[in-house]
């Protein structure tokens, strides 16, 4: 039974953030639900799709973040409420849709969750997509706390409406995927029904739709001055005051009670941060003299109060601003109490240590160490790990100094050690394609270094096709390896169009990357990594062609295989491994790096960690001495 | 013997340099050197700065008097042929042995007399055009399959890996079929410290080889011109001629062998050894008479096997007229005439030669 389907309201509930921006959506009756998995956004849907058929929601996984606004769109253009959330590179892929649906204007209440990953603890990127709100002229909210995600959410639907606009909420990995205590409110019942009515134009009289575009944002700033999302907290005759929004205001708070300035410091917290609620804040801000502006990532926050104390001059004087702009904070990464913390002491000439010097120079001594260094790695038997192998040594044999252009997924571990530093370059979904689409036509220009892009099943149906369309047509030369492992597999294995099921679980036809591929006219090979040897051999062969050709290594993830079908037990006769000499120089351990495999210090062998391993048995095939067996065979 | 260096030496000396035989002796040894093709690479440095790759490697320093006395318990008096017990003419005397073999068949008449013996349990051998340009080493177990490797291919393909996997799995007593190069790595590979995949290794044949063709460059050569899974054999005739002549299931097609030149290994270019001296029994081609051999003798114990072979009635052997004899050793000479200059050519110094460790005596011959 999930958390969502809980029909007590005022209950209180502990749960994610994602799952309190669901409930929001459930609470307002959402209708329609369409993402592509991204961290740290992926919740969202997922809980959404696991009680669809309870609520008689629609819920799907979308082959890209644009094409699951557009299809949440249309619902709302019907009439329903609509739901998409995606992670911030989500939102540069449905951008193009994000600009002009702004002009023609929605129907149903449209919400867009942009979950955003400061610091990109799991992302190629950081980027603050409030920036987006204010480029595509949408109200913008920010929820700080848990109870806020659901009521925001909730609420974000009627403002949809009221507005006939798309709303957007940000959120960040500290809210999305911490957890705290929610009261539930009611669920609706009612179904509607769907019909398409109207035209829904952009690009009539731009210039006129994008006027009244203003002028709703107008409706939004006025209903946000009345918003029981903003608030203050403090003494208040404040001089200095804390403005913050989203994850900032547990920040603040922690801080200030850190540094016992309760008395003296106030926290105006913004929850509707574009366009923002300007008499709110002016009202809030005419006893200040200094002010702190905290928030993830950008100053955007900043900046835009700047721009309103700025035309306030003559009402509010001089205020000093603290922020990114003046060092305080650093406008990059994500930011924690301590943080603020420092920031706050340091312009009050106050001494903030976090702890004792001594005791910290102790943990220090003692806990390096035992600590090691970890790289990322990949999961034991993954089967990128044989994938990547294979590649490496494809290229060494080819001798011509070719490189990997990589892509987003698991795979993108593969720049490095845990790919053997194979991957060269790393941008966004598709970009291995398509820049090695480019590189592949620079023979004219002396370029006689292969080129092997690597791409995953989810990311090819993403954002890759393109490229390779492009490879064929502009005749380009490069080697493409599809790493298919029967889901997209990053951000908890959800199902894509070559996986065979849906998001509710259901089966769903199969949509073969080889056919594809042959559809648009390049040679495609299938074959295991796991067979290492021949995947070498295979990998060479096609790189000696010229052309646009693919490569489909087909292995399922070895994670979900292993929970399947149930794991083979792996072990090392230790008479037959020879370890640190020659003909070995430990390999599986050091070398291939599966979590699985330990040296044993006292021993000097390899050893599998029995709690470890999967069972995949590729360092079987790989140990030079024969010395891991695979029980069973 | 060449001690106390590894793969980061291999590499820079022999395979940056564009001398690798494509052997296999080093390969299979460790997941650090593979093998695809004729391209063997150093995948990743293993961190071992003594290793047996570079000790068995044909193309580093090798002292092949030491190697002589190893195996013939004496320095080869005969330096343009090396150490023998005899050199004759010899043929199978199975006719479908010799319709099936390059020249007389006698490589695969004592093969499969051998193992059929017990003298061996297995052998290592190389079987030509198996579906494609690109010939592939077989651990053969049944003597049926010696058969099926026989004829002569005109690219290297790395036996000795084949050598090298035995060691998971051990075999009892091997023979092996090389070449040349070949040979010398596996004798390297005998008179190591280590245990090596030369462990049980009981019989050494050595074919005659003058240059080996890289699989990249005939391959692109052929294209367009044959298909590389239509080829049943591919014949150098003899001087004159100066052609190629590759036999398809349609026909015979000539080429001019100077159009092929360009895709000789350049390895074979500092190559010394025409007649595989170190081999246990030497086998070439009789200029002239394709279906006879050169049977070049070596070791007692070979011509054992020679003299049961003869009274088993697989082999027959006759007298080698000595101005073919003569020409054999005119033949050998001018390789190594060429593999010296070619050296010299390369390292800019007379006194290094490469792999070879001449003695004074020798290297005056040439230089």
């Amino acid at each position: 039974m999930s958390i969502l389907t809980v029909d007590q309201p005022g209950k209180s509930v502990l749960m994610m953030g994602n799952e309190a921006i669901a409930r929001g959506a459930i609470e307002a009756g959402v209708n329609f639900c369409a993402a592509y998995p991204g961290t740290p956004s992926t919740e969202i849907a997922e809980s959404l799709a696991r009680v669809a058929e309870h609520f008689g929601l629609y819920a799907e996984w979308s082959t890209n973040e644009m094409v699951a606004l557009e299809a949440a769109a249309a619902a709302s253009l019907a009439g329903l409420r609509a739901i998409v959330a995606m992670k911030q590179n989500g939102v540069n892929v449905c951008s193009d849709f994000l600009m002009t649906i702004s002009l023609s204007g929605t129907r149903g209440g449209l919400v867009i969750v942009a979950a955003d990953d400061p610091s990109a603890i799991s992302s190629s990127n950081e980027q603050d997509s409030r920036n987006f709100a204010k480029f595509a002229d949408l109200p913008l909210l920010e929820p700080a706390t848990f109870q806020e995600a659901k009521d925001i959410t909730k609420w974000a639907f009627e403002l949809s409406e009221k507005l006939g606009l798309p709303c957007m909420i940000r959120s960040v990995t500290r809210l999305s995927h911490s957890r705290g205590n929610v009261k539930l409110g009611e669920i609706p019942e009612g179904r509607p029904v769907a019909r398409f009515e109207g035209a829904y134009i952009a690009g009539a009289f731009v210039a006129i739709q994008h006027s009244a575009l203003h002028q709703k944002l107008e409706q939004a700033r006025a209903a946000f001055e009345e918003s029981e999302f903003n608030w203050y907290v403090g003494p208040e005759d404040a001089k200095f005051i804390i403005v913050t929004s989203g994850s900032g205001w547990f920040y603040s708070r922690e801080a200030v009670a850190a540094l016992g300035l309760g008395e003296k410091v106030g926290i105006l917290k913004i929850g509707t941060t574009w366009p923002l609620p300007e008499r709110f804040i002016i009202d809030h801000l005419r006893q200040a003299t200094e002010i702190l502006i905290v928030e993830e990532v950008d100053p955007f926050l900043e900046q835009n109060i700047k721009v309103l104390l700025a035309e306030q001059a003559k009402t509010l004087g001089p205020i000093e601003v603290y922020g990114a702009r003046s060092g305080h904070l650093p406008g990059f990464g994500d930011i924690n109490q301590d943080k603020v913390a420092r920031a706050l002491a340091s312009i009050k000439g106050l001494e903030y240590r976090t702890r004792d010097e001594v005791y910290a120079q102790r943990a220090s001594d003692l806990a390096l160490p035992i600590l090691p260094p970890r790289m990322p790695t990949f999961c034991p038997g993954c089967p990128h790990r044989a994938s990547l192998w294979a590649i490496k040594a494809a290229l060494k044999l080819d001798g011509r100094d070719g490189f990997v252009t990589g892509d987003i997924g698991c795979y993108s571990l593969g720049a490095g050690p845990a790919g053997f530093w194979q991957l060269k370059t790393l941008h966004c979904m598709g970009a291995g394609t398509g820049l090695a689409t480019g590189f592949g036509q620079l023979g004219q220009f002396g370029f006689n270094q292969p080129v092997i892009s690597v791409c995953g099943d989810s990311t090819f149906f993403h954002a890759a096709i393109p490229g390779l369309i492009n490879a064929r047509f502009n005749n380009s030369n490069f080697l493409m390896v599809i790493l298919d492992n029967g889901g997209t597999a990053m951000t908890g294995f959800q199902p894509h169009p070559g996986s065979g099921y849906d998001a509710l679980g259901r089966p769903a036809p199969v949509v073969e990357i080889e056919e594809v591929c042959k559809a648009i006219g390049v040679e495609v090979k299938v074959r295991d990594p796991f067979e290492v040897d021949q995947a070498i051999e295979d990998l060479y062969d096609m790189l000696q062609e010229d052309g646009a050709k693919v490569m489909v290594f087909r292995r399922k993830c070895y994670l979900v295989e292993s929970k399947e079908k149930g794991r083979k037990r792996v072990f090392v006769e230790p008479e037959k491994c020879i370890g640190d000499d020659c003909g070995c120089a430990r390999f599986c351990s050091r070398v291939f790096n599966c979590p699985g495999i330990i040296w044993d210090q006292e021993a000097k062998k390899a050893k599998i960690d029995e709690v470890v391993c999967t069972g995949c048995g590729v360092c079987a095939t790989l140990c030079p001495r024969g010395a891991i067996v695979v029980e069973g065979g | 013997m060449a001690e106390g260096k590894g793969p980061v030496d291999l590499e820079k000396e022999v395979l940056n340099e564009g001398l690798c035989a494509s052997c296999g002796a080093c390969v299979g040894i460790c997941p650090y050197i593979k093998v695809v093709k004729d391209r063997v690479a150093i995948i990743e440095p293993c961190g071992i700065s003594e290793g047996q790759c570079y000790d068995f490697c044909p193309r580093t320093p090798t002292d092949i008097a030491a190697l002589e006395r190893r195996i013939f318990g004496e320095e080869s008096p005969d330096s343009s042929l090396g150490s023998y017990i005899s050199i004759e003419m010899a043929q199978a005397t199975d006719s479908e042995t010799r319709s099936r073999a390059q020249y007389g068949g006698v490589v695969s008449a004592l093969v499969t007399y051998a193992m059929n013996q017990g003298e061996v349990d297995a052998a290592v051998l190389t079987r030509p055009f198996d579906e494609s340009l690109m010939p592939t080493s077989v651990m053969a177990e049944q003597s049926s399959q010696v058969l099926g490797c026989a004829g002569s291919s005109y690219i290297t393909s790395a036996t000795l890996a084949e050598l090298n996997k035995a060691t998971k799995q051990p075999r009892g007593a091997i023979g092996v079929v090389g070449i040349p190069c070949q040979v010398m790595a596996l004798r390297k590979m005998q008179a190591s410290k280590h245990e090596t995949g030369a462990k049980g290794v009981k019989l050494v044949i050595g074919l005659f080889c003058t240059w080996a063709l890289s699989y990249k460059g005939f391959n692109e050569f052929l294209k367009g011109k044959v298909d590389p899974s239509s080829i049943k054999r591919i014949d150098i005739p003899p001087p004159p001629a100066n052609i190629l002549v590759v036999h398809t299931k349609e026909g015979a097609i000539e080429f001019p062998l100077d159009e092929i030149r360009g895709s000789i290994k350049p390895t074979c270019n500092i190559c010394y050894d025409m007649t595989s001296e170190l081999a246990d029994i030497s086998v070439g081609m009789v200029e002239g008479i394709d279906d006879w051999n050169t049977l070049i003798v070596r070791t007692p114990e070979a011509k054992r096997l020679i003299d049961k072979a003869k009274q088993g009635g697989v082999i027959e052997t006759r007298p080698l007229e000595e101005s073919r004899l003569d020409h054999l050793r005119e033949a050998s000479l001018n390789k190594k005439r060429r593999a010296i200059s070619e050296i010299v050519k390369r390292t800019g110094d007379e006194k290094n030669l490469l792999y070879l460790r001449l003695s004074d005596e020798e290297s005056r011959k040439f230089l």
